[in-house]
């Protein structure tokens, strides 16, 4: 089935029609909500035309589409990168048109991003990338020591803490970035093309940690365009299609 | 993962202590990273305020030296070589605003000179200089200030007087001096603030775009914009005290070198570099320079983290 969303859903609860950036909407716990969304680049490339979408907490969504279709801005947008040139953004309960830069940091902190290129820091261990994100919001040692170790765990890479990022394999390369979006046991979790650079065995490591997380109940949102990852996962899949959004596939049609 | 539940705050005291911490190793690490960019941006910094240091020194010497000379109400009347000055006296001392007169024979000062230059020897001298070359002076004390021009003139026209001298002369001759100082310090000062702020801000960019990758990841996991760049900005405060003290040390020790120099250029080696007349000051110098170092430096990086943060 193929559903084209530049029509809204219904929202349990509509946004109010003129937002009031950076309140707190409490009834979006957990959820990522596009409405309207239109984002248009300073050269005239219109990417997203009139997107709306509702994520609901906890759900894990596929997102595909051709090089170029704007799976990653959709992502920037989400975590603020990027503004709409129109409609509106919510996530986690934050509203992100015209947000100011604290409350956004404040957001991130409840975000977890992988990239393709897993954007490590190459002069620092595995463990000091991990401690690094948690350094940067402030928390104490013994917090970091505390959060440190399960969450290298998860990824496999507890025996390989005081390793360099160029010391490991691509997939434990990527599964370190995935620690490093984990260990603040974020809310969201957006990853985009967390497997782009990795071969098939690699590829389904990193869903499996995905899967674990979203067990947990964290919402997860992945771009990929890995047809095989796609087949494997039976999850929720939009494509981004010449600026609009399209369902292809629910859980429950398959 | 461990659950965010589960974490039990810290007290406020152990929070702020971690975050000092973690604030200056940042600065130390990113100190590190400058190389010899930091003593470029110290050394830039350190030779302003030295220049900085060193013209205060002198405006505050040339100051007292103003300041006391304004005060002195005395004329000195040369008399030509044959005169005597004991004949003089009941004329100069019938003068309006005239309150008192010393006589000082060529040969007292003659004494007073040698015993000055540290010679003793009176006769072995007058055989290398011939006889005394000086001549019998008058110190003629006014009673005020705006008296001491037209008692001068008055002296001046008197007829075994051949030249007048008092402290306005000097205190004009001063101000003068004083006045082209400022405005030479001035100037210096202006082009050397900018330039020094041009080099904090470069050090502190280049630093900054080195760490581009650590500050991307920062903003991402919601590190907020003071918490990234206020090393940074502490960085250009140490740039601010080190090179402050660096100038402090060397206006100490070049204050010898420069007494000297000034004494054989301005020929007015009453100019205190060492004495009296700035002692009282000299605590005030250290904290201005601490005060404009920390201030440029900081401002320095301030205008850097500004730009790079846009």
């Amino acid at each position: 089935m193929i559903t084209d969303f530049t029509t809204p859903p219904p929202l349990a609860t509509e946004p109010p029609a003129h937002p009031e950036p950076h309140r707190d909407y409490r009834d979006f716990r957990g959820q990522v909500i596009l409405h309207r969304v239109t984002k248009i680049f300073p050269g005239g490339t219109c990417v997203l035309d009139n997107v709306s979408l509702r994520i609901n907490q906890g759900e894990f969504i596929f997102i595909t589409g051709v090089s170029g279709a704007g799976k990653s801005t959709l992502l920037r947008l989400l975590y603020g990168a990027e503004q709409p040139t129109h409609g509106r953004v919510i996530v986690d309960n934050t509203e992100l048109t015209r947000i100011r830069p604290r409350p956004l940091a404040l957001l991130r902190r409840r975000l977890g991003v992988v990239f393709q290129d897993y954007r490590l820091l190459s002069n620092r261990t595995v463990n000091e990338n991990v401690a690094f994100v948690l350094r940067a919001q402030g928390m104490s040692p013994a917090e970091i020591r505390r959060r440190l170790e399960p969450t290298l765990k998860m990824v496999g890479l507890a025996q390989k803490g005081h390793r360099f990022p160029h010391e490991l394999s691509g997939g434990e390369q990527q599964r370190l970035s995935l620690a490093r979006a984990i260990v603040n046991t974020p809310t969201i979790l957006l990853a985009d093309e967390p497997t782009g650079n990795l071969d098939q065995e690699n590829s389904l490591l990193v869903l499996e940690i995905l899967k674990r997380l979203n067990s947990f109940g964290v919402t997860i949102l992945m771009t990929t365009h890995d047809p095989y990852l796609l087949s494997q996962a039976h999850h929720r899949l939009l494509r981004l299609h010449q600026g609009h959004l399209l369902e292809v596939s629910s859980p429950e049609t398959g | 993962m461990a659950s965010p539940r589960s974490f039990s705050s810290p007290s406020p005291l152990a929070t702020f202590g971690y975050k000092v911490t973690y604030l200056l190793h940042e600065t130390l690490l990113g100190l590190r990273r400058g190389g010899w960019l930091n003593w470029a941006a110290v050394s830039t910094l350190m030779v302003l305020l030295f220049l900085v240091g060193i013209s205060l020194h002198l405006a505050w010497g040339l100051e007292a030296s103003v300041g006391s000379l304004g005060n002195q109400l005395q004329i000195s009347a040369y008399l030509r070589p044959s005169a005597q000055a004991e004949t003089l006296v009941p004329t100069v001392k019938a003068l309006d605003h005239v309150v008192d007169v010393q006589v000082i024979t060529k040969e007292q000062a003659w004494k007073t000179l040698l015993i000055d230059m540290g010679m003793r020897d009176q006769a072995s001298v007058e055989q290398q200089f011939g006889q005394n070359p000086l001549v019998d002076t008058l110190r003629v004390q006014v009673d005020a200030l705006p008296h001491l021009d037209s008692v001068a003139a008055t002296l001046k026209r008197l007829d075994p007087i051949e030249e007048v001298a008092y402290g306005s002369q000097v205190v004009k001759h001063l101000q003068s001096l004083q006045e082209t100082l400022r405005l030479g310090c001035l100037t210096i000062t202006s082009v050397l603030t900018l330039a020094t702020v041009a080099v904090i801000t470069t050090t502190i960019r280049l630093i900054v775009m080195a760490r581009r990758r650590e500050i991307e990841v920062m903003q991402l996991v919601g590190a907020t914009a003071a918490w990234i760049y206020l090393p940074f900005v502490l960085q250009g405060f140490l740039f601010g005290v080190i090179g402050a003290l660096a100038a402090w040390g060397l206006v100490l020790g070049s204050q010898g070198v420069l007494q000297d120099l000034f004494g054989t250029i301005v020929a007015l080696p009453f100019l205190q570099f060492t004495g009296e007349a700035t002692t009282n000051r000299n605590w005030q110098l250290p904290l201005i320079l601490l005060g404009m170092g920390t201030f440029l430096g900081t401002m320095g990086s301030l205008i850097a983290v500004h730009r790079s943060s846009r």
